[in-house]
C-alpha cells in the first residue's frame, strides 16, 4: 500500500477526543487520578501537534488551565523546600515534567516558575545509585524518572540539581543483553525505557549534537540497540515494546523516536508504520493501542508524535504534522518557547515569538 | 468497627457518616475554575480522600489510618500518597508486617499492572528482613540491596520467607507470564536475599515456563539474569561449563522453534557477554540458513552438539542468516553482503533499509576494487 492509498488522519475527531478528556473524565477513571497532569499533557500535546490549540480552546479556558497548573506547584504553603513537604503536596518528578511542557504549550510566561525550588527538588530525588525517585524519600525509581530529571534540567538549562555522572552510570547499567534498556538494571529491554535512556544520554550536558558519536554509548552498544529496536517493527508496521510481544501504537513513538535519536530514523519502514497507526484510529476519534481498541489521550498523543517524526512524502495532506523535538517530546515551536522562557537566563530569541 | 471484608464499597458508611471519625476535619481538594481532566469522583472516593487530606494535615499515624488508606488504594491502586503514608504509618505504629504482606497477596492479582503495589511489597519485605535505620523519614533508599540487604545472615526464617515470596510470584506469573513488574520484583527478591538455595531453583523455573511458551522473552531475560547477573556464584563458578550448558540449552530451543527472536537474542547475548566468537557456532547455524530442499543434499549426521532443524521448521531462518552474515563480516564481507541483499529483497523486506545500511556500513572500511 503506498502513502497515497492510506485513509486520512481524522484530525478533527482526534482533537475532539482530547478536548472531551480535558473537560471531564468518568468515575471509571479514578485509577488515573494521580496522573491528571500527564493526561493533560497528552491532550495539550495532541492539540499542539494538530495546530488546534487556538481554534479548539478559548483563552479563558487556557488561562484557567494555566492557573490550575500553577496551583500544583508546591510553593504554598509548604514551599518547595524538601524539609517542608507534607505527605499530600509533595511534588512528583514525572508530573513536574509534564506540567512544564503543558505550560509551554499553553504559552505561559513562566514568571511563577520556582526554578531554585525545582533544582533542590531534583537533588532531593536522586539516589546513591544515580537514579531518581518520583518524590523525595520515596516512590519507585527507574529510567522514567531519570529522563524527567534530565529533561527538566535541560529545559531549565541548569544541571546543578543532578549528579550527571552517577545518573549516566545508572542508565548504562540498564542496558540489557538484547540491546534495549530495561526499567532498572536487572530489567528486560523495553521500548519506553530505551527511549528514556537514549533521550537522557543525548540531553546530557556533555553532548553537544545529535549527529556526533555520543560519549556515553559505545559503538557496540549502539549497534545492538539499533538492531533490537528495528527487530521490534512487526509485520503490521507497528512496533512492539519487547521481543515477541504484540505491536502497540505507543511503541511506535518510544522505539521510533529512539531510532531517530540514534540518527537512523530513515531505516524504519515508513509506509508500514503509517498504515499501522492509521488503522489504530478509533471511528469516533482518538487513537488506540491497536486496531479496534478504545482510544485514550496517551496513545493518541504518542501516535501523532511518532507520525511527526516520520513524515511520508506521498501521504494525504491530512497527515502533515509540525516538526517534533524528539528529546523533549514536544513540537519545535513549543521547544522554542521553552528555550525563551524557562531558563533563568535566556539568549535573545532567534526567530519571532508567536503570541 | 465495620467489617470491610464483608461489605461491598457501596454499602460501607462514608467516613463523614461515622461517629469514630468526627474528630477529623476533612479537607476538600482544590480544583480552581477550570481544572484539567477533572474526574467525576464517586462519593466514596471523594469522602475517603477528603479524610485522607484531613489526617495528613494533623500527621496522624494510627490503626484507623490503615483502614482509611486501604479504602483509598482499593478504589485507586495508583494513589501513591496513600501508599507512602500507609507505609510510614505501619512502621510508626509497629503494625505486624506479615499481616500486611497477606493483605498485599489478595490485592496483587487485581492490581498486577500498578507500580505502587509492587513498590510497597518491596518496602515491606525490606522492613521485615532488614529493618531501616531509626530515622525512617530520612531514608533515601530503603530497598537498595547494597546498603540494606539480608544476605549477611540468611536465617532459616528469611530463607523460608523468600521461598514463600518466590512461590507467590510464581502464582502471579501463572496469571500473566510476561508481567514486567512481577518479573522485576522476582529479580529484586533474588538479589536481595542472594541465597544460593533460591538461585538454584531458578533455571528449572525458567525451563518450565519456556516449555509452556518458548517465546516468552521475559523468561529468557530472567535466565540471562540468573546465569550472569547473580550475586552468589556458588555452584556456578566454572564459567566454561556454564557457557557450555547455556549454549546447549539454547541450541535445543532453537531446534524446537527456529523463528524465535528471544532464543537468538539470548544466544547472541551469551556469546557477546563471554567474549566468544560467533564463528564457534557456524556448524550449528548453517543448516538453518538453507531451505529444506537445499538440505536434502547434506549428509544426515546426528550431531547432539548441533541439533538440526526439524522437518516442520520454517526455513530458511532469517535470524540464522543474520547470524551467519555477522560471522562472515570479519573476513568474508562479500558473503555477508550477499546474505544481506537476500534479506533486504526477499526474506525480511520490512527491514530492507536496515540490511542496506548494514551493507553500506560494512563496505565503508573495505578498499574499493578498481
Amino acid at each position: 500500500m503506498s502513502g497515497s492509498e492510506l485513509p486520512k488522519l481524522a484530525r478533527v475527531a482526534h482533537a475532539g477526543h482530547c478536548n472531551r478528556c480535558l473537560s471531564a473524565l468518568p468515575s471509571s477513571h479514578i485509577q488515573i487520578d494521580a496522573s491528571r497532569l500527564a493526561i493533560g499533557f497528552y491532550c495539550f500535546g495532541t492539540l499542539d501537534l494538530l495546530g488546534s490549540i487556538y481554534e479548539k480552546t478559548k483563552e479563558i479556558e487556557r488561562e484557567g488551565w494555566r492557573e490550575w497548573l500553577w496551583h500544583q506547584q508546591t510553593n504554598r504553603p509548604y514551599g518547595t523546600d524538601p524539609e517542608e513537604y507534607s505527605e499530600y503536596d509533595t511534588p512528583h518528578l514525572i508530573m513536574t515534567y509534564t506540567a512544564i511542557l503543558s505550560l509551554a504549550i499553553l504559552r505561559d510566561d513562566f514568571e511563577q516558575l520556582d526554578r531554585n525550588g525545582i533544582v533542590r527538588f531534583l537533588q532531593a530525588c536522586q539516589r546513591e545509585d544515580g537514579s531518581f525517585t518520583s518524590f523525595p524519600n520515596g516512590g519507585e525509581s527507574d529510567l522514567r524518572q531519570v529522563y524527567c530529571a534530565f529533561a527538566i534540567s535541560s529545559m531549565l538549562d541548569d544541571w546543578s540539581g543532578v549528579d550527571v555522572d552517577r545518573a549516566v552510570s545508572f542508565i548504562q547499567q540498564c542496558s540489557s543483553h538484547e540491546g534495549g534498556y530495561g526499567q532498572q538494571p536487572t530489567g528486560e529491554a523495553l521500548g519506553g525505557t530505551t527511549y528514556c535512556a537514549l533521550a537522557s544520554l543525548y540531553l546530557a550536558p556533555s553532548v553537544s549534537d545529535l549527529h556526533a558519536p555520543n560519549p556515553h554509548v559505545t559503538t557496540d552498544e549502539r549497534r545492538r540497540t539499533i538492531r533490537w529496536l528495528l527487530q521490534n517493527q512487526a509485520s503490521s508496521g507497528g512496533f512492539s515494546g519487547r521481543t515477541n510481544k504484540d505491536a502497540d501504537a505507543c511503541y511506535c513513538f518510544w522505539c521510533g523516536a529512539s531510532l531517530h535519536i540514534l540518527g537512523v530514523g530513515d531505516l524504519v519502514d515508513r509506509t508500514a508504520f503509517l498504515s499501522y497507526l492509521a488503522s489504530c484510529q478509533f471511528k469516533f476519534g482518538g487513537i488506540g493501542k491497536a486496531p479496534e481498541d478504545r482510544p485514550d489521550p496517551y496513545h493518541t498523543y504518542l501516535s501523532l508524535a511518532a507520525l511527526a517524526l516520520f513524515p511520508l512524502e506521498d501521504a494525504d495532506p491530512s497527515w502533515k504534522l509540525p516538526r517534533l523535538n524528539a528529546l523533549w517530546n514536544t513540537t519545535e515551536d513549543t521547544a522554542d518557547w521553552i528555550r525563551q522562557h524557562v531558563p533563568l537566563y535566556t539568549v535573545k530569541a532567534q526567530s519571532p515569538v508567536r503570541k | 468497627m465495620p467489617d470491610i471484608a464483608g461489605d461491598g464499597p457501596e454499602e460501607q458508611p462514608l467516613f463523614s457518616e461515622r461517629p469514630d471519625w468526627t474528630d477529623v476535619t476533612p479537607v476538600p481538594q482544590y480544583e480552581g475554575y477550570n481544572p484539567i481532566a477533572p474526574i467525576f469522583y464517586t462519593p466514596q472516593y471523594k469522602d475517603a480522600t477528603d479524610y485522607f487530606r484531613g489526617i495528613v494535615k494533623t500527621n496522624e499515624k494510627s490503626e484507623r489510618v490503615l483502614e482509611l488508606t486501604e479504602a483509598i488504594i482499593r478504589l485507586n491502586p495508583a494513589h501513591y500518597s496513600a501508599w507512602q503514608y500507609r507505609y510510614h504509618t505501619l512502621l510508626a505504629i509497629k503494625a505486624p508486617l506479615d499481616a500486611e504482606l497477606k493483605l498485599m497477596d489478595s490485592l496483587a492479582v487485581q492490581f498486577l499492572k500498578t507500580y505502587q503495589v509492587w513498590h510497597h511489597r518491596r518496602l515491606i519485605l525490606t522492613a521485615i528482613y532488614s529493618p531501616p535505620p531509626s530515622n525512617a523519614s530520612g531514608l533515601n533508599d530503603p530497598t537498595a540491596t547494597t546498603s540494606s540487604s539480608a544476605k549477611s545472615k540468611p536465617s532459616p526464617e528469611s530463607q523460608a520467607a523468600a521461598r514463600t515470596e518466590l512461590a507467590f510470584i510464581t502464582r502471579v506469573l501463572m496469571v500473566d507470564a510476561k508481567n514486567y513488574h512481577t518479573w522485576s520484583y522476582r529479580q529484586w527478591l533474588l538479589a536481595f536475599f542472594d541465597d544460593v538455595h533460591l538461585w538454584e531453583g531458578e533455571l528449572g523455573f525458567v525451563e518450565r515456563l519456556l516449555e509452556e511458551d518458548v517465546r516468552n522473552n521475559s523468561a529468557w531475560h530472567h535466565r540471562f539474569f540468573v546465569v550472569f547477573g547473580r550475586g552468589q556464584l556458588q555452584g556456578e563458578e566454572d564459567r566454561v561449563a556454564v557457557l557450555k550448558r547455556e549454549l546447549s540449552y539454547t541450541k535445543d530451543q532453537i531446534a524446537l522453534a527456529p523463528n524465535n527472536a528471544s532464543a537468538w537474542n539470548y544466544l547472541r547475548g551469551i556469546l557477546e557477554r563471554t567474549g566468544t566468537s560467533f564463528s564457534n557456532l557456524r556448524s550449528f547455524v548453517e543448516p538453518y540458513t538453507k531451505t529444506h530442499e537445499d538440505r536434502l543434499g547434506d549428509e544426515e549426521i546426528l550431531d547432539l552438539e548441533n541439533p538440526a532443524p526439524s522437518a516442520e521448521a520454517e526455513l530458511p531462518c532469517v535470524a540464522a542468516l543474520e547470524f551467519l552474515a555477522d560471522i562472515y563480516e570479519k573476513d568474508a564481507v562479500s558473503k555477508s553482503v550477499e546474505i544481506w541483499k537476500r534479506l533486504a529483497n526477499e526474506l525480511d523486506t520490512m527491514r530492507k533499509k536496515y540490511w542496506e545500511y548494514r551493507i553500506k556500513e560494512a563496505l565503508k572500511d573495505v578498499p574499493v576494487q578498481s
